[in-house]
């Protein structure tokens, strides 16, 4: 009763808080304090740097009130100003649920992108966005008791997560985690994965391929190979085949991998198989494409040099426009994902939940509109 | 630059000695068009952090203001809370909401900052304000009978508006729209003689009204109830503040506004110009219909940088920082075609506007000119 009282206090508050700073939100003065004010956004402030290894580091993040806690496992969408504009993309949460931090484990791509600026210039005290967390590469409720995981290189993020959160559950079965790694300097999150082990319920073992093992480790790479002869034999699994029919599968990493495990789970497993691809491929170039209404449904193709916007009107839809001309923005329309054209300066550029004008874009591949 | 007749490349302007062939125009356009370019290419950090810093000032200036209002019983505090509330009303309005809501800042990515869903302070909402403003004024700018803000549906700016008599009195009630002026703008989109004229529905009508009304109460909720409530025994105080604070942000977005387009030498045109109107002509129109006012950088920033008001229309969508940077750019370009760059300081600028608006408000015959359109010629 007392917090329904207090909760309809809050709203009333919030209501006038709201209505003395229409069309704003009090939170766009708040911020003038504490830069994590938002009331449209999850900003998060960057409380400390860890450095895991030359090239990768786990942020421990702070955000506001809109973040909501995730599952084991999931994913969020990270965004950080580079030369004036957001950039985003997605990375794996590498903290249990129930951790006092939140983190996320970066390794740098090269690519002179989102990652890169996150390992080289990312400092404590900078602000990030964070879109909610998502993704389906999470513990089943209730939590398998046995779980067979398989991890290659960044794919160790989410793993780690949903180990820790499974293990601090208070389950009592058993789980068996392979991570493949090239070396020991790439390894990401290497303390806690070696406090982890301790635990009586983890095998854990570390599997290398270009470097020679040490105390514990394994030697080899994650193929047909391994999986169906010695590799898993020697971590125990062929001798109680019975019993591993039913056994969860999770696996994460690079596209290759991934492809090797889903035959090998194909032929040979019975139990659920759960994955998650954490490089994207590029949805293809060359010009025009074809495009996805997510809206109105049916796809369309959209010829080379032509304007999302006439592509569209050609396909029978009539999406709101003004000028056809750029400068007025009234066609704004969000791509879900997909390649884009700007038709102004002949750019193209992968495009994952944004808004873009449609009558000065057009498609380099495939689009998903929200027409 | 004068140009041979010939029958590939015809003369396509021509304004009191100049003529520009169509490729000559073409030519023009392509050079702003690679101004354009480079300054958008260049886009960055610096940018980024000046919207930033704005937005901060603005916010500060009007939690300053609104704060000082509450000890307003002290007369210099009611004088600099209102001063302080009035600059971030028009700060907020002119050089924050009108150029985000041109889509200036989208490329950040910031949802705060975005066209698709930032609204500003004052009754007219954002939505509609895109509709006439974006898409209608920009696309179609001084053309008697597709640019609304020609005289806003009540006022006669151009010999090409058909006069009446009501337009008598428009030197007099031409002050109670700019007093009024962020009402005028709230029911500008409404276009009630397209209604009258058969060529709106009713239904529209009363769809755009009723999400005007909701936006108009709430502003008047903030401003002339809940502020001066908080205020208690000196509601009078904070209500007449915020009422001073928004009629000093309608006559300064008036008079800005006024000068940027209905100065003595901006040009109007009429729907025949603009047929088959080529990007080029597209870009001569907006340099032609356009007027700058000259001023300090404070001035610009005030004035929501529409004192570029040339540059704003050819690059509607470029961060109105950037505009003080490429007008001398502009104006040599311009020259170089023997073009009119239309600028002057705000007391001679809004001079002309003063006597175009008596001058129109007399019919023909009446208002002694120098033939019609002197300038006149196919476009």
């Amino acid at each position: 009763m007392q917090s329904q009282v207090a909760s309809s206090r809050h709203g009333l508050m919030r209501r006038l808080g709201r209505a003395l700073t229409t069309p704003f939100d009090p939170e766009d003065y708040l911020a003038l304090f504490d830069a994590r004010h938002s009331a449209r956004e999850i900003r998060a402030r960057v409380m400390r740097v860890r450095r895991e290894t030359d090239r990768a580091v786990t942020l421990e993040l702070a955000p506001n009130r809109l973040w909501k806690p995730h599952r084991a496992g999931q994913y969020v969408m990270l965004g950080v100003d580079i030369d004036g504009a957001r950039r985003q993309r997605c990375f794996s949460l590498s903290s249990a649920p129930h951790d006092p931090v939140l983190t996320v484990t970066v390794k740098a791509n090269g690519g002179g992108g989102v990652s890169d600026h996150l390992v080289h210039r990312c400092r404590a005290g900078d602000l990030l966005t964070l879109s909610p967390a998502a993704g389906d590469f999470v513990l089943p409720d209730p939590a398998p008791e046995r779980i067979l995981l398989l991890s290659a290189g960044s794919g160790v993020t989410p793993v780690h997560s949903i180990v820790k959160s499974w293990l601090s559950s208070g389950q009592t079965g058993r789980l068996v985690w392979r991570h493949f790694e090239r070396n020991y300097s790439s390894l990401l999150l290497g303390e806690s994965l070696r406090e982890l082990a301790l635990d009586g319920r983890l095998d854990f073992r570390l599997v290398l391929s270009a470097e020679a093992p040490r105390d514990g480790d394994l030697a080899g790479r994650l193929d047909e190979h391994w999986l169906t002869g010695n590799g898993l034999t020697e971590s125990g699994l062929t001798e109680r085949a019975g019993s591993g029919r039913q056994q969860a599968v999770f696996a994460c990493g690079p596209q290759g991998f991934l492809d090797t495990v889903i035959d090998w789970h194909g032929r040979h497993g019975a139990g659920p198989l759960f994955h998650e691809r954490f490089q994207t491929t590029p949805a293809g170039g060359g010009e025009g494409g074809r495009m996805r209404f997510a809206h109105s449904g049916g796809e369309a193709p959209a010829e080379p040099g032509q304007s999302l916007l006439e592509a569209a009107e050609a396909a029978g839809l009539s999406p709101r426009h003004g000028c056809r001309m750029g400068i007025c923005h009234t066609c704004k329309c969000r791509v879900a994902r997909g390649r884009v054209r700007d038709l102004q300066n002949g750019e193209s550029r992968e495009v994952v939940d944004q808004e873009i004008r449609l009558c000065v874009h057009g498609a380099d591949g495939d689009v998903e509109l929200d027409l | 630059m004068n140009a041979k007749v010939n029958n590939l490349d015809p003369v396509i302007f021509e304004r009191q000695g100049v003529r520009l062939t169509r490729s000559q125009v073409e030519a023009f356009g392509r050079e702003i068009e690679a101004l354009r370019d480079e300054v958008m290419n260049d886009l960055g950090e610096r940018d980024a952090r000046y919207i930033r810093r704005l937005v901060k000032t603005q916010k500060s200036l009007e939690l300053a203001g609104r704060g000082l209002l509450f000890l307003g019983v002290l007369p210099p505090a009611w004088l600099a809370g209102t001063a302080l509330l009035s600059v971030s009303k028009i700060l907020e309005n002119m050089e924050i909401g009108h150029n985000v809501m041109h889509g200036q800042w989208d490329w950040l990515n910031d949802p705060g900052l975005d066209s698709s869903t930032y609204d500003w302070d004052n009754t007219c909402p954002a939505e509609q304000w895109k509709h006439s403003h974006n898409y209608m004024h920009h696309t179609f700018t001084n053309v008697v009978g597709k640019d609304r803000d020609v005289g806003y549906g009540i006022l006669r700016l151009s010999d090409d508006q058909r006069w009446n008599p009501l337009y008598l009195a428009q030197p007099a009630y031409n002050w109670v729209l700019a007093a009024l002026f962020q009402w005028g703008v709230a029911f500008h989109d409404l276009e009630y003689e397209k209604l009258l004229k058969g060529e709106k529905s009713w239904a529209e009508y009363r769809v755009q009204r009723r999400k005007i009304m909701k936006k108009v109460r709430r502003q008047v909720l903030k401003d002339y109830l809940l502020f001066p409530a908080l205020a208690g025994p000196f509601f009078p105080l904070v209500f007449a503040g915020n009422l001073s604070a928004n009629l000093t942000r309608n006559l300064w977005s008036y008079l800005i506004i006024f000068c940027g387009h209905f100065t003595e030498h901006a040009e109007m045109f009429t729907e025949q110009d603009i047929e088959n109107e080529s990007r080029g002509q597209w870009y001569l129109r907006q340099l032609l219909g356009s007027s700058n006012l000259e001023g300090g950088p404070l001035f610009h920033i005030m004035s929501g940088n529409l004192s570029h008001q040339i540059e704003h229309h050819l690059f509607p969508d470029m961060p109105s920082n950037r505009y003080r940077e490429v007008a001398p750019r502009v104006r040599e370009i311009a020259g170089r075609y023997g073009l009119h760059y239309n600028t002057g300081r705000l007391g001679r600028q809004f001079g002309t506007v003063l006597k175009r608006i008596n001058r129109m408000a007399l019919p023909d015959r009446l208002s002694r000119r120098p033939g019609r359109r002197a300038n006149s010629a196919p476009m």
